[in-house]
């Protein structure tokens, strides 16, 4: 008891301490209420077809997914190698036994949960989707919507069983293989306007969106007379995709029964 | 001028949810209970980004903290154990 009131009264000083250095200036000079440059320099090329500068545009009314996949797409692409190779990391772990099928037939939680869930499951992957397909438009992106997704399949881990979701078709071969198809077509999509620029003979980037004044080539900057925003639509619903399917394996081999677990660590003690 | 106020009260509300959730989940025995008091942390959080007029962070933080942390934190308490001694 005594040891909970003095865990409260340190947390409460701490709080009331760190407050107090902030209201008197502790982080420092606060930027000016008013836009900064890069700011103005950004709302002013994201989207805006009557700004005279249009040779350097995203055609996108989002100005996050805009900077993401568009103005420094390079590091969101590393990024997402970056969460490829952890998800590589994870599977290391348990390489022997995740190929591997259960034998056994759990039966899942009740009724009402199961058709609760059912319509559920629907819902959260529509909305993942349309987080993906506006994400030029709306708040959201790839990685928002592909977590979004990842958690139908965990949802459906939990209530049903893990057997239900590999009965289904969601199994561990089929999602190292569509996240990695989804991880090379981010890598095409990037090299794409550069290949065709070269086929042309004409000059290209890497991870060119809209033409450039002296790189003619780009993406189309509307779908069904929506704005797209060229490159951002591609990148976004391949991401959504790596990320669903990277999450979905992990979970995959991480609901591995403790008896199959335990045959992939049973050799160690005897060092082979 | 009043609506910043307004805005400044949820988040303090929010912020003050959120302490004595943590306080609660590090406090708890029961490690289902401490999963649920960090769902709640994760939801004033949440929150706290949407008034702060952050909703990419938002969509990611709901769907990761809210949905896909519990859940993997409920199928190791599974197979460790649900009482911490």
């Amino acid at each position: 008891m005594l040891r909970d009131v003095a865990f409260a009264v340190t947390l409460v000083v701490f709080i009331v301490l760190l407050a107090v250095a902030t209201g008197l200036g502790g982080l420092g000079p606060l930027p000016p209420p008013r836009l900064r440059p890069l700011a103005v320099n950004v709302l002013n090329t994201t989207y805006n077809p009557y700004y005279a500068a249009r040779n350097f545009t995203a055609d996108a009314p989002e100005a996050v997914t805009a900077v993401v996949w568009d103005y420094r797409g390079l590091d969101t692409v590393f990024e997402t190698a970056v969460f490829y190779g952890a998800i590589i990391g994870a599977l290391a772990l348990y390489r022997e036994v995740s190929k591997r099928v259960e034998e056994s037939r759990p039966r899942g939680l009740s009724t009402i949960v199961k058709v609760s869930t059912a319509v559920m499951v629907v819902a959260i992957a529509a909305v993942g989707v349309s987080t993906a397909m506006h994400g030029q438009l709306t708040p959201g992106g790839g990685f928002q919507a592909g977590s979004i997704i990842a958690v139908a399949p965990v949802v459906l881990l939990v209530v049903f069983s893990k057997s239900f979701l590999e009965k289904a078709g969601v199994r561990y071969a089929k999602m190292v293989a569509l996240r990695s198809a989804a991880l090379v077509g981010i890598g095409l999509a990037a090299l794409a306007v550069a290949i065709a620029a070269g086929a042309m003979g004409c000059w290209g980037y890497v991870l060119q969106n809209q033409p450039k004044p002296d790189a003619p080539l780009g993406y189309p900057p509307r779908a069904l007379d929506v704005p797209s925003g060229g490159s951002l639509m591609v990148f976004n619903v391949l991401e959504m995709l790596a990320v669903a399917a990277g999450f979905t394996v992990v979970f995959l081999v991480l609901s591995t029964s403790e008896k199959l677990a335990k045959e992939e660590v049973v050799g160690e003690e005897h060092g082979y | 001028m009043m609506a910043v106020d307004i805005v400044m009260g949820l988040l303090a509300a929010s912020a003050l949810i959120s302490v004595i959730a943590t306080v609660l989940a590090v406090q708890a025995r029961d490690l289902l209970k401490a999963v649920i008091f960090s769902a709640l942390q994760s939801v004033a959080y949440t929150l706290m980004y949407f008034m702060l007029m952050a909703p990419d962070i938002v969509l990611v933080y709901a769907a990761v903290a809210v949905g896909i942390y519990p859940l993997i934190l409920i199928l190791l308490i599974k197979k460790v154990g649900r009482y911490e001694v």
